[in-house]
């Protein structure tokens, strides 16, 4: 096989359907700029998941009087409680968290919106028992027992506002999957149509190497490196994408809430973990897709 | 070093065969004329030779292949061994001469040195040296047959077959490509070449097939066109 003679006949045949194939590698690329996006949500989601289940509690919020009047927990019913949680079979540590440490809380959870601290007074936040569960899936049990009890005012899990969130980037994660199928579909169609073209265009050629005895490779193999380096472009400009929105887009808006440690940073090497399975999904649709067409559409 | 035994062809788009059992037997070295009227079934006949179709009927053989039971990966040896021209030349326009001639090595991966070596030589032998770098639309008509023949011949095929090659070309050119074709027989190189052209039949006197509707209606070893055309 001469390497030099397939690349030309690859290079003229790229250049020649010049419009199709810019279109080829721009659908593809978004294609898989948005399956690196879905890959990275999922990755969000993952690292996510390991801080906030880490975190996750219980909150057994405490009365106005027993938040102002026994701020150490040393009467009724405060001690009573506290001892009924700790009793509770499951419940791996209770923590007592006062009004003035709620607050200071509340503030740096705020930090960045000053206006929201201004707003807020230490009376308003109730002080509260933080409930620690070796199994999160054992709250009904603790809401059944402490709801109404003196001195509570309400039993909260954190689980359910965690679970909505991760409800949502789910379905921001599957969203985005399904674009990237319908574009992946939209990529195949075309690199099969290209192929077509290229074909189409160069059959005086591939004529004659059928006529000279050209063998199957040799006739397809231009074809499909092609449909190969159209893809491979595509995904490294979804690579350079996804770079590029890190940094110029993710990392900004959400520079609050990574500050914070509210939302998990995506490192450099999150993309860089996703890039391989992309050009290995580039490589393999259009390698697959150029062999179906060029056996099924195309004479050689 | 050709042989059809009983070849019948049928298409599925006609009723009439296009080959109606069809027995000729082509020696090595042979020159032979292929004559018919339009539709009398010499393009099958060729075709079935290159593999571009196989026989509803009967063998075929070329060489040592039996063309029709040949498995399909093949094939391409069958056609590193016939060289082919047509009437219309078939020359890729974007290339020079020489790239035309070593387009058809390249493709079947002859190495660049052999190239470089046996395409001066044919060009030669054509009597194109110093048209190399010639496009194909800066030629006559009969100097672009020769660079087509050069083409066909360049891999030394065992048969060189020719659809034509003098359908548009003005009867001084046709002598020459005639002579040509003449040389290149006498290589070695079996001839089939299917025409229309009384004149040259006339007055090579060499083999002469006719098929008329699909069947061989006279094999004359030294024969003209046709008696009372």
């Amino acid at each position: 096989m001469r390497a030099s003679f397939v690349f030309s006949e690859v290079a003229t045949g790229l250049r020649r359907n010049v419009t199709m194939t810019v279109a080829m590698i721009i659908t593809t690329a978004i294609s898989l700029g948005l399956l690196g996006g879905g890959l990275l949500i999922v990755r969000l989601i993952d690292k996510m998941s390991e801080i906030y289940y880490d975190r996750v509690e219980v909150a057994v919020f405490l009365t106005e009087d027993v938040s102002t009047g026994d701020v150490a927990c040393t009467q009724q019913p405060c001690v009573d409680l506290r001892r009924g949680l700790e009793n509770t079979p499951g419940v791996e540590s209770v923590v007592l968290e006062t009004r003035d440490q709620a607050y200071a809380r509340f503030k740096q959870i705020f930090e960045t919106q000053p206006e929201l601290v201004e707003l807020a007074r230490p009376q308003a936040l109730p002080a509260s028992f933080r409930v620690k569960l070796a199994d999160p899936a054992r709250f009904p049990v603790i809401e059944k027992e402490f709801t109404g009890r003196p001195g509570v005012l309400s039993v909260k899990d954190q689980g359910t506002f965690l679970e909505r969130l991760f409800d949502l980037l789910n379905g921001v994660r599957n969203a985005t999957f399904a674009i990237a199928v319908v574009q992946g579909l939209a990529a195949i169609l075309l690199i099969s149509n290209t192929i077509q073209l290229s074909a189409y265009t160069r059959r005086t050629e591939v004529g004659i190497m059928r006529l000279v005895g050209a063998t199957r490779w040799y006739t397809q193999l231009p074809f499909l490196i092609e449909a190969l380096v159209a893809g491979v472009i595509g995904a490294f400009a979804a690579i350079v994408a996804m770079v590029v929105a890190k940094y110029a887009f993710l990392d900004r808006i959400l520079a609050a809430p990574i500050e914070a440690n509210i939302i998990p940073r995506l490192t450099i090497l999150d993309v860089v973990i996703v890039s391989p399975l992309l050009l290995l999904v580039a490589v393999g649709i259009s390698a697959i897709t150029g062999y179906v067409t060029l056996r099924m559409y195309v004479r050689l | 070093m050709i042989r059809l035994e009983q070849v019948s062809k049928v298409y599925r788009s006609s009723t009439r065969p296009a080959l109606d059992r069809v027995s000729v037997e082509v020696d090595k070295g042979e020159f032979v004329f292929l004559i018919g009227p339009s539709g009398s079934g010499k393009s099958t006949f060729l075709r079935l030779l290159l593999r571009e179709d196989v026989p509803t009927k009967g063998n075929v053989f070329v060489h040592d292949w039996n063309v029709a039971k040949l498995p399909r990966r093949k094939v391409p040896q069958l056609r590193q061994r016939i060289g082919c021209v047509f009437q219309d030349f078939r020359l890729l326009l974007n290339k020079t001469v020489a790239q035309n001639i070593a387009f058809a090595l390249e493709v079947i991966g002859k190495p660049a040195h052999t190239i470089r070596k046996v395409v001066p030589e044919v060009l030669e032998l054509v009597g194109l040296e110093g048209k190399a770098h010639r496009m194909p639309h800066e030629l006559s008509g009969g100097e672009q047959q020769r660079v087509a023949i050069a083409r066909a011949f360049v891999n030394r095929p065992l048969l060189l077959m020719a659809d034509e090659p003098t359908g548009n070309l003005d009867p001084d050119t046709s002598q020459d490509i005639m002579l040509l074709l003449e040389r290149i027989n006498r290589t070695g190189t079996t001839v089939l070449m299917a025409t229309h052209d009384h004149s040259i039949v006339d007055s090579m006197r060499r083999r002469v097939v006719e098929l008329n509707l699909g069947r061989v209606i006279r094999d004359e070893s030294r024969g003209v066109y046709g008696v009372g055309r």
